[in-house]
């Protein structure tokens, strides 16, 4: 057994790859269809394209508990997964330039570094970095 | 403030409110992370922060939820599979990433990966003379 695929709920499956494969800069991995307006929809980063895949699942859109556990995450201002960069700093600026929202502008917490951005699709979303 | 951020803040005042000693383990990581390929063991890397080694591992692994010793194995796999890719000998790989015997070399690397160090570089190297995808 292997670790491959993490998750994300998203509200829109096309709005959802454009956010994070112009803004986040992940590479778009499978597509395929699932039925109706769903797809199997796959990103990897960059730097490991042979990696794990985020899977940007429409499930919020069809089972309502999904959609409301997503939104109480959003409420309380909890991410829903983290990514590591290099430097939070500079990917804070990177993005801010590109019109990304934090709700967490850069902060330490003991060996780690991170910041929290709104992925415009129903999820904050950590980045972070060990010192 | 949101429900996360007042959890963030007890918890940081709750368990990383010692900034010395977070700056103490930060300090020994960098000196592993640029130094991987030299001879460390704990004694050493305790007196470069002039802290005993048993304060020193156990703060380390409290902050980085592993050991020196697990962080160092772990940098120098990394870097050998780098120096693999680029087409250096099993041997020359494993002297130049900081290993002192081919054997152990060898073993940890299986153990972390899966394969052995020439498995693994005859896939590396088979994979990078494929032609590009369309």
């Amino acid at each position: 057994m292997k670790v491959n695929i993490i998750s994300i709920p998203v509200r829109d499956q096309e709005k959802a790859l454009k956010f994070y494969t112009e803004k986040l800069g992940f590479l778009k991995k499978k597509d395929k269809p699932m039925g109706g307006e769903n797809r199997w929809l796959t990103l990897v980063s960059k730097e490991a394209q042979e990696g794990p895949e985020i899977l940007l699942e429409p499930a919020p859109l069809h089972f309502e508990p999904c959609k409301v556990f997503q939104d109480a995450l959003m409420e309380a201002g909890i991410p829903y997964t983290q990514f590591d960069v290099e430097s939070v700093d500079a990917e804070y600026e990177r993005l801010t330039k590109l019109g990304v929202e934090f709700s967490v502008k850069p902060s330490t917490m003991g060996t780690a570094k991170y910041a929290v951005l709104n992925d415009t699709c129903g999820n904050y979303i950590a980045i972070t970095e060990e010192l | 403030m949101t429900y996360f951020e007042k959890e963030l803040a007890k918890l940081k005042s709750l368990m990383y409110s010692n900034q010395e000693q977070i700056e103490m383990v930060i300090g020994v990581r960098n000196y592993i992370d640029n130094n991987y390929d030299a001879a460390l063991n704990l004694d050493f890397l305790s007196q470069v922060r002039f802290v005993s080694k048993y304060h020193m591992l156990r703060l380390f692994k409290r902050h980085y939820g592993v050991t020196p010793r697990q962080y160092l194995i772990d940098k120098r796999i990394a870097a050998s599979k780098e120096q693999l890719k680029k087409g250096l000998s099993v041997t020359e790989t494993c002297f130049a990433v900081g290993f002192e015997s081919l054997g152990s070399f060898s073993s940890l690397f299986k153990a972390k990966t899966g394969k052995s160090p020439s498995e693994y570089q005859k896939e590396q190297l088979s994979r990078s003379g494929l032609p590009p995808e369309s």
